[in-house]
């Protein structure tokens, strides 16, 4: 890491600078290896849950993905089924802040969501790759239709407040010229006979061939202005019809300036399993699926509960709750088992009898302080100025993304942007700030990419989620220590009580681990009351 | 394990690029946005404002939801030091640990804070929202507390 600092005395900042630097990097690091370090979905299509006992009953706390999911199983099996949910609504964390909406933090301030009929922010999960087949499947049977999320857009921004003077760069040009340069450099080595030692003469000569395709080199394996690095980075004049029609190629960067700019760093984001193309997200919004199980489900859930005790005895678990339409007031809900997928944030807080191993287990997972600010303006000036159609801008401002919509392109009237998307020690700074100063930070951050801000700036909500009332932060970070002392024990089913929910799952932060982990602790509840049924 | 390997190193190059940033701008023009960390002369005032009052509230209030945040203020648990130091540097239930090891720090914890720093901010905790312990603790009290040990490596 370098400091950036010309001068030989440093001032304060500067130190506070270098120092973020190192403390940052693991809490970015820890962050998104949480959000990403993951395996691959175990799901395996719908679940067979044959021979229920009759009336056998369970009950579910929290009506997130976890929960719903395993109610939708165990209601179609035929067990009776009861939910308690603290809020007034189902989803969780799968979850859209719309207009009109309001939202409470802990702490009381209220903010009051003033978007656009039809414009939302997902506060919490925005996106599903291909491969989360669990939630792919639960939308097209609940008939959530989906929608591409556009994950890479090549005209979207690099940014870094050290590089090119602060001014945005294109990810196409980025992109282009890091491979251009690469490549160069490599068939240069290669013509050079640097690499006779491990590279055989015929092998080298199909390098060579890939390196000109991949890298767009000229005939001579060089990367220089002409159509073929032009049809990667974009022309500086590009082509047309008629007249005026010949285009003129751009000039590419030079090696030094790609390398300093370190924005070659944003470059695998695509390739990385996790935001491979294609992603979705449903129309209308994250919170379509939550709504959906929700209506699925009806009656079976009881809103505004919230949970103060577990307990299990030899014939079922009682759970006691707080209407909180009746502050104050304490019923009691009973059944044969009970599936708890309450965030451990939350759970560890609740007395619930269960062994010293899943007792330790709830207690030892930290969450994670992400925060997310959705930016309304009154044009959709990234489309009609920058040419940027959904996607991603990345940055080095604690604002670390600009999410532009993947949807209602063109649209007349006001278009919201995701202008935040925080993890780490800035997410821990950016939660002890009021709502209204969040959101202004990120139209001062964003400013600074797209200079439109400034005018055209309506309205904003920010949420962050360790003072989200439901969830106290946004997801478990586990740690390879953790895991490894922890995580099955977590798992296991105690007696009649077992967990589920994305902090059960390697699927850390992602809906898909809330699903799969659901699905896995319902088949082993199943066996387990089958079999208790039997000896019965 | 080699594909792993390879996804988090990937991670840290895309995490690298976010990181640099917060540094910058801290530095370049943002004064009021500073990354709180292992800085001697950052009060413990400035790291409760920026940090810990995001869960335990301006006033060391508190906060109830489906859980809550423990309340500091007028808060007899304060009276021992070494449980508001220790919980500092190890965290409680979803508080991270904010004293980890760097080497831990690659998947564990967000923020690391020298003992001088988790001794001022508890001595600051223990000297307002109605607390009045008299006990200054210095770094090499903190010294003298477990603290949290490196894990197996990522």
């Amino acid at each position: 890491m370098e400091n950036g600092a010309d001068s030989g005395s440093l001032t304060r900042r500067q130190l506070l600078r270098m120092i973020g630097v190192t403390a940052g990097n693991a809490a970015m690091y820890q962050a998104m290896s949480s959000l990403g370090f993951a395996a691959e979905s175990p799901y395996r299509g719908p679940i067979d849950l044959q021979g229920a006992p009759r009336d056998a009953s369970v009950l579910i706390l929290g009506a997130g993905m976890a929960g719903m999911t395993a109610a939708y199983e165990l209601r179609n099996a035929g067990y009776r089924v009861q939910l308690l949910e603290y809020n007034g609504r189902a989803g969780g964390r799968n979850w859209s802040l719309r207009g009109g909406d309001t939202y409470t933090e802990l702490g009381g301030l209220t903010q009051h969501c003033q978007f656009d009929q039809d414009l939302y922010i997902n506060p919490g999960p925005w996106r599903i790759p291909y491969h989360h087949r669990g939630m792919l499947n639960y939308c097209k049977r609940l008939g959530v239709p989906l929608e591409a999320f556009v994950q890479i857009n090549y005209n979207a921004y690099l940014h870094s407040t050290r590089a090119f003077g602060g001014k945005p760069q294109r990810y196409r040009e980025i992109k282009a010229d890091y491979q251009g340069q690469v490549a160069e450099l490599l068939a240069k080595a290669t013509r050079q006979h640097a690499l006779d030692a491990s590279v055989s003469r015929e092998d080298q000569e199909k390098l060579l061939a890939s390196l000109r395709e991949w890298g767009a080199l000229d005939r001579n394996y060089a990367y220089v202005a002409g159509d073929a690095s032009s049809d990667r980075r974009g022309y500086k004049k590009k082509p047309g019809g008629g007249l005026s029609a010949r285009p003129i190629p751009s000039e590419p960067m030079g090696l030094r300036d790609v390398l300093d700019s370190k924005l070659w760093q944003a470059i695998p984001i695509g390739d990385s399993y996790d935001w491979q193309t294609a992603l979705f997200q449903p129309v209308g919004g994250m919170g379509r699926i939550g709504e959906a199980f929700g209506r699925e489900l009806g009656p079976l859930i009881r809103y505004r509960a919230r949970v103060t005790d577990i307990h299990q005895d030899a014939q079922g678990v009682s759970v006691q709750y707080e209407d909180l339409q009746s502050p104050g007031s304490k019923l009691t809900a009973r059944s044969d088992w009970c599936l708890c997928t309450i965030p451990l944030s939350v759970l560890a807080q609740i007395p619930m009898n269960v062994g010293p191993g899943m007792a330790a287990a709830i207690a030892a997972v930290p969450y994670g302080a992400a925060v997310k600010v959705g930016l309304q303006f009154k044009r959709r000036f990234w489309e009609e100025d920058d040419h940027i159609y959904g996607g991603i801008s990345y940055t080095d401002l604690p604002i670390t993304n600009i999410g532009y919509p993947s949807s209602g392109y063109h649209s007349g009237g006001k278009g919201v942007l995701l202008g935040a998307y925080i993890y780490g020690v800035d997410a821990m700074e950016f939660t002890a700030m009021t709502p209204d100063e969040r959101v202004q930070k990120a139209v001062d951050y964003g400013s600074q990419i797209h200079p439109q801000y400034r005018g055209e700036f309506d309205n904003g909500v920010a949420v962050a989620w360790h003072r989200s009332p439901f969830a106290m932060g946004c997801y478990g970070m586990w740690n390879s220590d953790t895991r490894a002392r922890h995580y099955d024990d977590l798992c296991q089913i105690d007696q009649r009580i077992a967990l589920a929910g994305e902090h059960a799952s390697y699927l850390a932060g992602w809906q898909e681990g809330a699903v799969t982990s659901a699905l896995d602790a319902v088949e082993r509840l199943h066996v387990r009351a089958v079999a208790q049924a039997g000896k019965a | 394990m080699r594909a792993l390997f390879n996804r988090s190193m990937l991670r840290r190059l895309v995490t690298a690029l976010c990181a640099a940033g917060i540094a910058a701008v801290a530095g370049a023009e943002d004064s009021s946005f500073a990354v709180v960390a292992t800085l001697s002369n950052v009060s413990g005032e400035d790291i409760y404002s920026r940090i810990c009052q995001g869960c335990h509230m301006s006033h060391g209030e508190g906060a109830v939801g489906a859980g809550h945040y423990p309340k500091l203020a007028s808060d007899p648990t304060l009276a021992s030091w070494r449980y508001v130091a220790l919980t500092v540097l190890h965290g409680r239930n979803n508080m991270p640990a904010f004293s980890a090891p760097s080497q831990l720090a690659w998947d564990g914890p967000t923020l690391h804070l020298s003992d001088a720093q988790v001794a001022d901010v508890v001595n600051y905790v223990r000297s307002h929202f109605g607390n009045n312990y008299q006990q200054r603790l210095t770094a090499e009290d903190v010294a003298k507390l477990p603290h949290p040990a490196a894990g197996a490596a990522p």
